[in-house]
């Protein structure tokens, strides 16, 4: 049973490293979005280092913009899909490669509710296209007792001020310390030892 | 509301008068020949955009063959002007547009690759073809698409609920189509416009050639298949296809139906 630090691979902004701090994890920063021609190159060294029990990855943007797919151009799609997406690739494969036997990977994912997903339609697609990718890990890396997870929050994409009906819980969208450090926490535990290529979504009942 | 309030009286639901235009990406072979085919026995003007000519036109005769109207039309998916360029011909020539179809997929899709190795060209060949040519196809058409109260179709795939161990990019850009028309639906639904996705399984002559190469993939394939056979393109992929282009489907949207015989367990 893996016993080390959690390792996040994450985007280096202030509500990642409080979530770091919160799950008294060890952090590596992710490739610069504007620099996608270095994701190979992150991904061979980061593949290398040191094999990890338990590996969050983090991609994190602290500023979205809302907006609906017709009033994007092409450069707008490539740096709210293209990008991201192919950062999750490279995330992913390097957390595949580092990740001990019987460890675990978990995919941290800013997502909303599909009853608030006008104007949202890349992260939509990243999303989904993520949750792929980490059951595409399950598959791969399960042979050697490797659990991959997802955990998905709207955090930073809604508010609490959503169309209706409202979330079951008042507590909709959730704080990155509290409901999402706890999904992590627990998929990266010998409590879901069981569970791998599931998503949890910590977000008060909107997705339901 | 009483039932006569709730009667169909919206101008984005009104019903489609005669034979519709369509087009149909990488439609030269497999799944999207049997949806052409499908959509030609209703009698509808299919628009065949994909590379190879030779292939596109033989299809085109088969869609007026089976008694619609084939059309090829140059279409590389994977660049964006060109699949811009085909919608604007298909506009220009036929003045109209009720349904675009994105079945085309990356020449890479059925590539084994390590998920640590895969490179950056290669999955930008992935996200090109089926993410950008999406996109393209989403803007060009969309003001015909909402004139005809049409529908928007992408053809993902199981992979893209169930991920693969050896097909990561396929699986995540399949992932990814479904996303993408999760929430296209919800942008367009007050426009008229329907946008789902359907995720075959297939005789085709790729699977057909993979299995002659790994026998152990049949066993695989078949063997969680309830119904222990592949889909026809045409009588079971074509005609759900043309299901969800017909106004028989029009209060469906946002859905990814699976039509695979009740293979994939992650539904």
């Amino acid at each position: 049973m893996p016993t080390d630090p959690i390792l996040v691979l994450g985007s280096d902004c202030d509500a990642v490293q409080r979530l770091t701090r919160r799950l008294e994890a060890e952090f590596e920063a992710l490739p610069e979005l504007a620099a996608p021609e270095t994701f190979e190159q992150w991904r061979a060294k980061t593949a290398a280092g040191e094999k990890r029990g338990r590996i969050l990855i983090a991609p994190w943007n602290e500023r979205p913009q809302r907006g609906e797919l017709m009033t994007l151009d092409s450069p707008e799609w490539r740096a709210r899909f293209e990008v991201p997406f192919l950062l999750w690739n490279f995330a992913l494969g390097a957390a595949a490669r580092r990740v001990a036997d019987d460890g675990a990977v978990v995919g941290l994912i800013q997502s909303a509710a599909a009853l608030d997903a006008p104007g949202w339609t890349p992260e939509f697609a990243v999303a989904d296209g993520a949750l792929s990718l980490v059951r595409s890990i399950a598959a791969s890396e399960g042979t050697r007792g490797v659990r991959a997870n997802l955990v998905s929050t709207p955090i930073g994409l809604v508010t609490s001020d959503v169309i209706l009906p409202r979330p079951p819980l008042a507590l909709f969208p959730g704080e990155l310390e509290e409901e999402v450090a706890g999904c992590v926490r627990l998929l990266l535990s010998q409590d879901a030892k069981g569970l791998t290529g599931r998503l949890l979504s910590p977000d008060g009942g909107r997705s339901l | 509301m009483s039932a006569a309030q709730n009667e169909d009286t919206s101008p984005h639901t009104a019903p489609h008068s005669g034979a519709k235009t369509i087009v149909i990406t990488g439609a030269t072979g497999g799944v999207g020949r049997g949806i052409a085919i499908a959509c030609g026995q209703a009698g509808w003007r299919v628009w065949i955009a994909a590379r190879r000519e030779k292939e596109g036109l033989e299809v085109a005769r088969e869609v007026d063959s089976a008694g619609g109207s084939g059309r090829f039309v140059a279409c590389d998916a994977g660049d964006e002007a060109a699949v811009a360029d085909a919608i604007r011909r298909i506009l220009k020539e036929d003045g109209r547009l009720d349904d675009v179809v994105h079945n085309a997929t990356s020449g890479l899709s059925p590539v084994p690759v390590d998920f640590a190795e895969v490179s950056l060209a290669d999955l930008q060949n992935h996200l090109d073809v089926a993410l950008r040519a999406a996109f393209a196809l989403a803007k060009e058409s969309h003001a015909a698409l909402a004139a005809s109260c049409g529908s928007f179709l992408i053809l993902t795939s199981e992979a893209g609920f169930e991920g693969k161990a050896k097909l990561s990019p396929y699986a995540g850009v399949k992932g990814a189509q479904r996303g993408f028309a999760r929430a296209l639906a919800r942008e367009w639904g007050g426009q008229g416009i329907r946008v789902n996705a359907l995720a075959p399984l297939a005789a085709t002559p790729a699977m057909e050639r993979a299995m002659e190469m790994d026998p152990e993939l049949a066993k695989r394939v078949l063997g969680r298949n309830p119904m222990a056979r592949l889909g026809d393109s045409v009588m079971d992929i074509g005609m759900a296809a043309r299901f969800l282009l017909s106004d028989d489907s029009r209060y469906v949207t946002g859905h990814t139906l699976m039509v695979d015989g009740g293979s994939c367990p992650a539904v």
